[in-house]
């Protein structure tokens, strides 16, 4: 039935529908970079969403666990072998993106007989110096685009647009240290779910008068409710954070900060365990 | 491949050859082929905080002397170091695919590969090399050395053409000028009044620049300390910080104090 143009027009209209329910319990994820560095911040149940793909890469995600494990292993593979065939200056993250896993999270988004990944990736790619860090964001239709400073995910592209906002008023890459830089980060994340479980809220209540109404998503939230749903966001979460370290000895500069160091340069979470 | 971390399967899938040999080559049990780049002393030391391993410089091809700042101690991650003994060609694809293999495994598994993980995959390149390494064409003595964090201690291993590893006690040697310095260091080690896995960084830097330069006296395909041109050997340092390499100056100071002078 969905040999009809109109049809498959159709399909992949409710797989779109569907796919964005996906993410609505989702964990948003923020990466900016900083003088040192860049890093990558989200929460997790125990299974990670930040990996380590090269030397200078590090990719998360957000969606079903499984989907991101099969694409994690794809971009393994290809920057591995690119980098041994190759040289590990050539394995970059326009190339794993644009020509690795766009081409195949759009084609598994449109095969309609099959199922689509449900996934959003987010790519940073640390250079030299902060004015050369990458970024780079794969929707699960295959939309790619690519930032400098910082990118985020987030459910909907309002919430990324919300976040992005936010964390541009409040850090300056060229300038920033780890220490100045985590904070925002965390309340960018904080800002994302706050902004995720109140587009949640609307939608039950509205889908009980039938009415969506667009103004009912609000993108403005004030500090106070923004470290508030971090301590309680935090509850049951565990803060995932990672940093590609320009300063790091040897070729690998990706390195996982541990519970002990985040709390150690958050002073604001030692509040929320109090 | 991925699911079982292993880079090297992976390489295999796309068509990619290790071996390098040609059935031209060594075909009448004899070797028939041009000579080759090769030649070497290589040496692994446990001392006080880890293990020292060091090399000449020096690549020779027959009577030629091919290169003198080849770099024979190779790092493979932060922990461990290949020294080569043998030809290069191989022996740096060798260490740049296992250098690969525990970065992919690493990274894909999300825990690192395991001391004994690491000197079962050489074994296995040095299997895969084997028919090579019988025609003459690619013949690899490695000595591998480590830090094994898991048992908090260095660790030294030598190996034959074929893959099989043997744990040295307390030092291991490889390459033309090794039988010179083999017996030496077996005296050092047992009658100088200290073992080697006691004495300080400096002593056992002293003690290999001494051995390299009799290995250079015995043995024309190793480099030896040339003074005059400032080329010393390798020598790098693995501790629980990770591998270190000893800086030339040092190696240049000490050698003018302790060993040009009895020379």
């Amino acid at each position: 039935m969905y040999d009809e143009p109109y049809r498959w027009v159709e399909a992949v209209g409710n797989r779109r529908q569907y796919l964005d329910d996906q993410f609505r319990q989702g964990s948003p994820l923020v990466a900016v970079s900083y003088v040192d560095g860049i890093v990558l911040l989200t929460t997790s149940h125990g299974t990670p969403k930040l990996y380590e793909i090269y030397d200078r890469i590090a990719l998360g995600g957000m969606g079903h666990p499984a989907d991101l494990e099969k694409l994690r292993f794809a971009i393994l593979d290809m920057a591995h072998t690119e980098g041994f065939q190759r040289s590990p200056g050539d394995v970059t993250g326009a190339r794993l993106i644009k020509y690795g896993l766009a081409p195949a999270i759009k084609q598994a988004f449109e095969e309609i007989y099959k199922a689509p990944y449900i996934t959003k990736l987010l790519l940073a790619e640390l250079g030299n110096l902060p004015n050369q860090d990458r970024f780079f964001t794969i929707d699960y239709d295959g939309t790619f685009e690519e930032h400098d400073d910082m990118a985020v995910l987030g459910a909907a592209s309002h919430i990324e647009d919300t976040m992005r906002a936010y964390l541009k008023t409040h850090v300056t890459p060229s300038a920033a240290t780890l220490q100045a830089v985590l904070e925002v980060a965390v309340r960018t994340w904080a800002l994302g779910a706050l902004s995720q479980s109140h587009d949640n809220e609307q939608s039950e209540s509205s889908s009980s008068d039938s009415k969506e109404t667009e103004s009912n998503k609000k993108d403005s939230f004030s500090e106070e409710q923004i470290l508030e749903h971090l301590q309680t966001g935090l509850k049951e979460k565990t803060l995932e954070c990672v940093v590609l370290d320009r300063q790091a000895p040897g070729s690998s500069k990706y390195r996982t900060i541990n519970q002990q160091e985040i709390l150690s340069l958050l002073p604001l979470l030692n509040k929320t365990t109090n | 491949m991925a699911f079982q971390g292993d880079f090297f399967q992976l390489l295999k899938e796309q068509g990619y050859q290790f071996e390098l040999t040609s059935p031209k080559f060594g075909e009448n049990g004899h070797a028939s082929h041009p000579p080759l780049t090769q030649g070497t002393t290589v040496l692994a030391v446990k001392y006080r905080d880890g293990v020292l391993v060091a090399g000449d410089r020096r690549a020779t091809a027959g009577n030629m002397v091919m290169y003198d700042r080849t770099d024979k101690v190779l790092e493979i991650d932060r922990y461990c170091v290949m020294a080569i003994a043998g030809v290069p060609a191989t022996a740096f694809e060798m260490a740049r695919v296992l250098e690969h293999s525990f970065k992919y495994y690493r990274r894909s598994q999300l825990q690192d590969l395991s001391f004994e993980g690491k000197l079962r995959a050489l074994s296995k390149l040095l299997k895969e090399n084997a028919p090579a390494a019988l025609a003459g064409t690619g013949a690899v003595v490695p000595v591998f050395a480590g830090y094994d964090l898991q048992q908090g201690c260095g660790k030294v291993y030598f190996h034959d053409i074929l893959g099989a590893e043997f744990e040295g006690v307390d030092h291991a040697v490889s390459g033309s000028g090794s039988p010179t310095i083999r017996g030496i260091l077996h005296y050092i080690n047992r009658w100088s009044g200290q073992p080697l896995a006691r004495l300080p960084e400096e002593e056992a830097t002293i003690i290999i620049l001494r051995l390299l330069t009799s290995a250079a006296e015995f043995d024309s395909a190793t480099g030896g300390v040339n003074v005059e041109a400032n080329l010393y050997p390798t020598v790098k340092r693995i501790t629980e910080k990770g591998v270190e390499t000893i800086p030339a100056d040092h190696l240049k100071t000490l050698y003018a104090s302790k060993v040009a002078q009895y020379v």
